[in-house]
């Protein structure tokens, strides 16, 4: 039995069947409650940790359906909705589904309680409070099936039932009945939206326990599957299937989920991770089930024996949880090395991140700052959205509605055409020198300038002594003010040392204006 | 005699190649008395080319002359280019900064960054981009090892698939057996100074170490990031910008 202070002190929370056995209620205080009984054992509830296993469990329960919404507080926080619209003939029907779920929940030492119905507020009033452990309330029925449960059966608020009590209504089948006009005036609007929600006249949203895909497939498997290859050729089938649904729509899969489902043994009762979830961002949208299948196969090698079957994994689901229109294109006409499909860089650079990781693949973008760590940023490389400047790229032409293009008419293309989405470097005044590869962060070197505020004679940095040949600057660069940082004034200098290596160094800070010395740092190097 | 039918030949074969526009099948350096040294005009596209610095230090003018010959697949083939970089290459002097290699002539839009934890998923990574039906004008590498004649030769044989341009720039200390086209030592030297004495062109000491049906060789250049070529610099002491030889191409 859990315990968790209340009012008036420690009162009881949950209770085990020996418990309730021996006359014990819930929200008792625990002393009346030791009365009673005479050996109590009990512990503190943890509610962080129910809701967190009550999480793992809604993602077990995604071998069900996409949708599954762990209960808020308001519902009692101790179970679970799953959407299955669609999903029951998967099982063989509603009567099987409830029976494979209780009997694989009874596995894992639960005592669940369920019950179908076409309302997620009938469903909770027939699981909590109906007769049997497992209902099904045919479609309709929700009236009659609530007519006999007690008003507790509704989530009402305490308040609520005590206000309902002292009227001395007890029944849901009491409060259907009366007059809507006069309720709705007397009480809370708790009361009818609850009962509008049982009975579906008022829509209750679920919050499922992760987005509901756009398009799945899911498959579950006689035997489970262990080898890597298994899993890959699974998957393949999944996204076969997929790709005729992503085609019917004339969509690309831009972001999928790769579900794999463990077959849990009874002496585990649901670790972490009974569910592998692996994510797989495209470069662009795609609906070629062998170019996903190579990206999953490549993530798979990465996770290498991370990747634990244990047991093996008895189902797989794939979801789109992001997909972007994808028009069926033709095939250029012209052949020769400028017609590559910009598909092909996509596809590249989907490769390389499924198995280097997302990060691991960037472009270089210029960025509005003077802060020279600032004027360059590097984003995941993604393609262009807009296929090469070509002349086949701009839209509605191929789509020759008798349409006869003057090869004059037609924009020369351009004579390197980037497929990657590009943006003007150097735009505005020209800059001043700038290394070819610049330090993480600037690393402090020692120097010996001539006069305090002049350029570098010679610096030691890494341990190393470079005899300044040439110096080049300063070129001033001040913090921008509207970002509050402790940053100094920087003056930049261009060095060659007497090797030829050029540096590029900094003093930030200023003479003669108090605050702290000067520093020089190393910010990068020319080729 | 045998010399002029030859020349006749070579401009039949131009011409034939003419009429299939296409990426030529070399990288043009831009000197004469350096193509004089290799098979072709220029660094063979489809084949592994290896480059390491002198000593560690002028690992920075490796990447320069890296960076220079990637200018010039730029400019001279259409797509993007790669670079593939084992991580501790980019720890040791710093990451390709964008508008420094803008400032060498280089299209930074064009060039997509590869960052690998190891030297072994930097070769695969660039087999992968070698490989790719995108065929990228360029691909080059930095790895922070040598290379061996296994690597070298999947290399050579993943070049060879679209006829990509492969540089590779490997550890200057390790000893490398490789199946390398050509095999380059950069070291740095004092840049050229324009006319009112700021830097203007970076100068590479280059030698060429190896070279298949070719001679070895060593040279002064500088790299004129306007034109996207090298340029002979003859008299070593003189820091004004090299005489422009030969006929200039239009950048």
């Amino acid at each position: 039995m859990l315990i968790a202070p209340g009012k008036g002190g420690a009162r009881i929370v949950s209770l085990n069947r020996a418990a309730r056995a021996g006359g014990l209620v819930e929200g008792e205080l625990l002393s009346n409650a030791r009365s009673k009984v005479r050996e109590l054992q009990t512990r503190d509830a943890d509610p962080t940790a129910d809701a967190a296993a009550l999480r793992r469990l809604a993602l077990w329960c995604l071998r069900y359906t996409p949708i599954a919404a762990p209960w808020d507080e308001s519902s009692g926080a101790d179970g679970l909705f799953l959407d299955i619209t669609g999903c029951a003939h998967l099982f063989g029907g509603e009567e099987r589904l409830l029976a494979n779920l209780s009997t694989r929940l009874r596995a894992f030492g639960l005592f669940p309680r369920t019950a179908i119905a076409d309302t997620a507020g009938a469903a909770w009033a027939v699981a909590r409070h109906g007769a049997r452990d497992a209902t099904i309330v045919a479609s309709g029925d929700e009236r009659a099936a609530l007519q006999a449960l007690p008003l507790a059966a509704l989530r009402l608020g305490e308040d609520g039932l005590l206000l309902m009590r002292r009227l001395g209504l007890r029944r849901i089948g009491e409060v259907m009945h009366q007059p809507r006009a006069p309720f709705a005036a007397r009480f809370q609007a708790e009361l009818l939206r609850r009962l509008d929600q049982a009975l579906g006249h008022a829509p209750e949203p679920l919050v499922p326990v992760v987005e509901p895909p756009v398009y799945r497939a899911q498959a579950a498997f006689v035997e489970p599957i262990m080898a890597q290859e298994h899993v890959l050729e699974a998957a393949t089938q999944l996204l076969e299937a997929l790709a005729r649904d992503l085609e019917r729509d004339a969509v690309g899969a831009r972001l999928l989920r790769l579900l794999l489902f463990r077959v849990v043994s009874k002496t585990r009762l649901l670790n972490d991770a009974e569910v592998v979830s692996l994510d797989l961002g495209l470069a662009a949208p795609s609906r070629d089930a062998r170019h996903i299948a190579q990206l999953i196969g490549l993530r798979l090698h990465r996770l290498g024996s991370e990747l634990e079957a244990d047991f093996g994994f008895e189902a797989a689901a794939v979801h789109v949880l992001v997909a972007e229109s994808l028009a069926e294109r033709q095939d250029r006409l012209a052949v020769g090395e400028a017609n590559i499909p910009p598909e092909e860089l996509a596809r590249l650079i989907d490769r390389l991140q499924q198995r280097l990781g997302r990060g691991a693949v960037r472009q270089l973008h210029p960025r509005q700052s003077h802060i020279p760590e600032r004027a360059v940023r590097a984003r995941p490389a993604a393609a262009s959205r807009r296929s090469s400047p070509s002349p086949r790229s701009s839209r509605g032409e191929g789509r020759g509605e008798g349409q006869v293009l003057a090869p004059a008419l037609v924009a020369a293309p351009h004579p390197n055409p980037n497929p990657l989405p590009t943006e003007e470097w150097g735009e505005g005044a020209p800059m001043p020198a700038r290394p070819l590869l610049l330090l993480e962060r600037p690393e402090a070197a020692d120097v010996l300038a001539v006069v305090p505020d002049g350029p570098p004679r010679h610096f030691r940095w890494r341990g190393v002594l470079h005899q300044v040949a040439e110096a080049q600057g300063p070129e001033r660069i001040t913090p921008e003010w509207w970002r509050r940082t402790a940053e100094r004034t920087r003056d930049y200098y261009v060095v060659e040392d007497v090797e030829g290596r050029r540096f590029w160094l900094y003093r930030a800070g200023l003479y003669g204006r108090g605050g702290p010395t000067p520093q020089w740092f190393v910010h990068g190097v020319f080729g | 005699m045998k010399a002029a039918r030859i020349a006749a030949l070579r401009r039949g074969m131009a011409k034939l190649e003419r009429a299939h526009p296409g990426p030529p099948a070399h990288l043009s350096l831009g000197v004469p008395q350096m193509h004089a040294h290799l098979p072709g005009p220029g660094l063979a596209c489809g084949v592994l080319h290896e480059i390491a610095a002198t000593v560690h230090g002028d690992r920075p003018a490796a990447f320069g002359f890296l960076f220079a010959s990637t200018a010039v697949a730029l400019r001279l083939r259409p797509g993007f280019a790669v670079l593939v970089a084992q991580r501790r290459c980019l720890a040791d002097f710093g990451t390709p900064y964008g508008h420094g290699l803008v400032q060498l002539g280089l299209d930074a839009g064009r060039l997509l960054l590869v960052e690998t934890k190891s030297d072994k998923d930097a070769l695969w990574a660039l087999e992968e981009a070698l490989r790719s039906p995108a065929r990228p004008a360029m691909v080059v590498g930095a790895i922070a090892g040598g290379l061996d004649l296994t690597t070298s030769r999947r290399l050579n044989l993943a070049a060879a698939t679209h006829a990509t341009p492969l540089v590779l720039l490997r550890s200057s200390s390790a000893t490398s057996t490789s199946a390398a086209a050509t095999r380059w030592r950069i070291a740095s030297a004092p840049a050229a100074l324009d006319r009112f004495g700021a830097f203007a062109h970076p100068r590479w000491h280059v030698a060429l170490e190896r070279c298949r049906n070719g001679r070895t060789g060593q040279w002064l250049i500088e790299w004129d990031h306007v034109a996207h070529r090298f340029c002979l610099v003859e008299g070593v002491a003189d820091r004004a910008p090299a005489e422009r030889s030969g006929i200039r191409l239009a950048g």
